[in-house]
């Protein structure tokens, strides 16, 4: 499809006063916001809006499996489906699921796994369905970030939350949290998550060039950036309890004043 | 484990069904009245044009992409709008993972059809050369949450989505023999023309009520769908085992009329029209 | 069936301790959160795990964090119904053929419903006394579509619940509507001793049956008081973990019986 802005990319990722081409510095991430519960019929629901990117989570189960041959008689199976709107990015994308979101899918599955406990649920599955539905940059990242808190959300026990980010390499200085156009146009990018309950890495590929030096950098990079994102996920899950606990003490704490004691 | 079986117990036929009759639904409407539509447009960034409805808990969020291509060969001066849409399975236990079921399949043509026979989008401004080059218009809706009644949430999201439009606008340079852009933008202003809605009932037993909610959804014997402009009916479809006397049609169709006009007003579509020079 | 019908709760003695400390504010804990690093002192409970290799005790769930003697417990604020023996819940019947009927409720797996737990069978005397001949049974008395209230005989990590309607407040229900709320908010709506379901049902004046899949059966006199309690029941539910719950429901549902007009 023809681009209005013609196929070619930036000159540069940086503008002339050092920031990135969105205002950021090197480190900062882009705007974060996160909800849970946004989605009444599934069991457990989260969405996201990170930049530009805008994504769901659902999570269903343990339930019956369809179809009924993948069913294991010891254990329960998670299943994730990573999907993208047609309208989610530039060029429109055609509506059935390519390679890229069945890879996606399974690599996000595989970071997943871990923190569930499903050997309690035998014959049954869990689903993690993730619909991207405004990409820029990132989404596999956000995409595991949001599934957490969908999982949280549906009440299904799990050793802790994994958190995911993308740091990378524009025009040879590291940054964090690439979008769209520094994932495109940049030199690096990897994407990585840390599940906390043991603080291991859980999801990790690299696209790009880098030495050992360069890797270790980026690695303790993301780790910083990740305890930020695992913060904003936390205060989501609890925000929604705390704020009505506040709101219902205080108008009690009204009422007692109120009445005789 | 959400509670939406597809199986519905007897106790709440039951229920829905002798409250019917006494007029009263459990969400408090009234047997005419439409549930609350709430409306943001422009949300997707990537998308040339987009909106996220919601009526009542049913939510579809719609976006825009264009495409420029060859005509077809019999309207080689109009551009082309397609609709399409997915029940994700996201939305609701009762939608599995797959290519597009009847459910989507129908909802997609019925939402096309209520736009393409109101003329609502001028095909003809959608053309770049004649017989050379043209818009292609994806209109393509999600289905985010299923609480009933996809038909009249999908309607509104496409119309919103529309209106807010803005495709880059091309001309056609002869001696390239190529479209090039203007820099400036197509909006809802030019390409859309009319407004019409889709006005969805369901049937049970011999009661005829506007705008079923999933439990009224999966209870009915059948529904009908009319799509009406200010003053014309430009669509109907009928679907399930329930019949309609011919009474009951007549009645439907100036009562979609009279709906459809306050629906209009009330929504005010054109708020949504796109800024965008 | 129709009798005194919230007296299922003089069963729900589990959920009694959870009430005792309502006057405290709980903390809310999420996944992975730590609830203490002194494992010498404490155990891990409900809804908690041991991290060996961190010396640490951490909470599973987003919950409520409960301290019981030396036993960290996390009350799971969102949830799943997991089948136990003894629990009464509410079944729907989705299929049947001659020799079982397969009702939903509303956990992972199907219940199995057999026709022998249908029926009271009377004491054998004999080859010619007792009850009818096992092998006349069948599975005529329910359709698809019926409401049960059932009882669960037995449940495990790998067999199908079975299940039984012989029993007291058991069997089919007839009128009424039912709803669905999260299964850990349950003991919320009953409340302790039963004052919450008490208050509701006088104030509602409709007839209430809670049970522990998180069907609740109600039936008022008319629609608007069943309106009424099905938003106080979902009102409740997403305030289960405040603190002076049943006086402020009791006082939103005398002001909002007023503002509506009902008695």
């Amino acid at each position: 499809m023809p681009l209005i802005i013609k196929d070619e990319y930036p000159e540069t990722l940086f503008r002339k006063d050092g920031k990135r081409l969105d205002g950021r510095d090197v480190n900062e991430l882009r705007p974060i916001k996160m909800e849970v519960g946004v989605i009444k019929n599934a069991d457990g629901s989260a969405y996201l809006e990170w930049g530009n990117n805008k994504i769901f989570a659902t999570v269903y189960g343990p339930r019956e499996v369809h179809p009924h041959h993948l069913a294991k008689p010891d254990r329960g199976i998670l299943r994730v489906f990573y999907r993208m709107a047609t309208y989610s990015v530039f060029d429109r994308k055609r509506p059935a699921p390519g390679r890229r979101e069945k890879e996606i899918s399974m690599i996000v599955a595989d970071c997943i796994e871990p923190l569930l406990f499903l050997e309690l649920y035998p014959g049954t599955s869990f689903e993690v369905f993730i619909e991207v539905m405004d990409a820029d940059g990132g989404t596999r990242c956000a995409g595991t970030t949001v599934a957490a808190l969908a999982l949280a959300d549906a009440g299904i026990p799990m050793k802790s939350l994994v958190s995911s980010i993308a740091v990378g390499k524009i025009d040879g200085k590291k940054v964090v949290d690439l979008s769209g156009i520094e994932d495109k146009a940049g030199n690096a990018d990897l994407p990585i998550a840390i599940t906390w309950y043991n603080e291991e890495i859980s999801l990790l590929q690299f696209d790009g060039d880098m030495n050992l030096d360069e890797m270790n950098e980026f690695l303790d990079l993301a780790k910083n950036a990740l305890k930020d994102i695992h913060k904003i996920q936390l205060d989501t899950l609890k925000s929604k309890y705390v704020k009505l606990q506040e709101e219902t003490n205080k108008s009690m704490g009204k009422n007692e004043k109120k009445g005789d004691e | 484990m959400m509670d939406i079986k597809r199986i519905v117990s007897k106790i709440e036929r039951d229920y829905i069904i002798s409250n019917l009759k006494k007029e009263e639904r459990i969400d408090n409407r009234g047997l005419w009245e439409y549930r609350e539509f709430q409306i943001k447009s422009d949300t997707i960034a990537s998308a040339e044009g987009s909106a996220d409805v919601s009526l009542g808990d049913t939510r579809i969020i719609t976006g825009l992409k264009y495409d420029v291509g060859a005509p077809f060969p019999d309207l080689p001066d109009e551009g082309v709008c397609t609709v399409m849409a997915e029940l994700l399975p996201l939305a609701s236990p009762l939608f599995e993972r797959g290519p597009p079921d009847e459910q989507s399949i129908e909802l997609a043509r019925v939402v096309d059809r209520g736009i393409r026979h109101a003329d609502c989008v001028q095909t003809k401004k959608l053309c770049i050369k004649e017989k050379e080059a043209v818009y292609i218009l994806f209109v393509d809706m999600y289905v985010i949450n299923y609480a009933g009644n996809l038909i009249d949430a999908g309607g509104v999201s496409a119309l919103s989505t529309l209106i807010s439009a803005h495709i880059p606008e091309g001309i056609w340079n002869e001696e390239k023999h190529e479209t090039e852009w203007t820099g400036k933008y197509l909006t809802g202003k030019t390409l859309v023309n009319e407004l019409p809605f889709v006005i969805t009932y369901g049937k049970i037993e011999d009661i005829v009520f506007l705008d079923p909610n999933l439990p009224e959804e999966m209870v009915c014997d059948g529904k009908i769908s009319i799509s009406v402009t200010e003053d014309k009916i430009t669509s109907i479809q009928k679907s399930g085992a329930a019949t309609f006397t011919i009474d009951e049609i007549k009645t439907l169709g100036s009562k979609s009329l009279e709906i459809g006009k306050k629906l209009r007003k009330e929504l005010n579509l054109l708020q949504y029209l796109s800024k965008i020079e | 069936m129709e009798e005194d019908e919230e007296s299922v709760d003089d069963e729900f003695e589990d959920f009694e301790d959870e009430e005792d400390e309502e006057e405290d504010i709980r903390e809310v804990v999420v996944p992975g959160e730590v609830l203490t690093e002194d494992v010498k002192n404490f155990l891990p409970g409900r809804g908690t795990i041991l991290n060996k290799e961190k010396n640490k005790i951490i909470s599973l769930n987003i919950g409520l964090k409960q301290i019981k003697k030396n036993y960290i417990n996390v009350i799971p604020l969102r949830g799943f119904y997991t089948p136990r023996p003894g629990d009464k819940v509410i079944a729907l019947v989705v299929d049947k053929n001659p020799v079982k009927y397969k009702c939903d409720i509303n956990a992972k797996d199907f219940g199995q419903l057999k026709p022998k737990n249908t029926i009271k069978t009377g004491r054998t005397r004999g080859f010619r006394g007792g009850g009818p001949p096992r092998d006349n049974i069948s599975t005529e008395k329910f359709d698809i579509g019926d409401i049960l209230v059932v009882k669960i005989l037995s449940a495990d990590r790998l067999n199908k619940p079975e299940l039984t309607t012989v029993g007291k407040y058991l069997g089919k229900k007839t009128g009424g509507i039912i709803i669905t709320i999260d299964p850990p908010k349950i003991p919320r709506v009953i409340g302790r001793n039963g004052s919450m379901i008490k208050m509701l049902k006088n104030l509602t004046k409709c007839n209430i049956f809670v049970t522990q899949n998180g069907r609740i059966w109600l039936k008022g006199e008319n629609i608007a008081h069943e309106r009424l309690l099905i938003e106080s029941i979902n009102k409740i539910a997403l305030e289960a973990h405040t603190v002076g719950l049943t006086d402020r429901m009791q006082e939103y549902i005398i002001n909002e019986k007023k503002k509506r007009g009902i008695e």
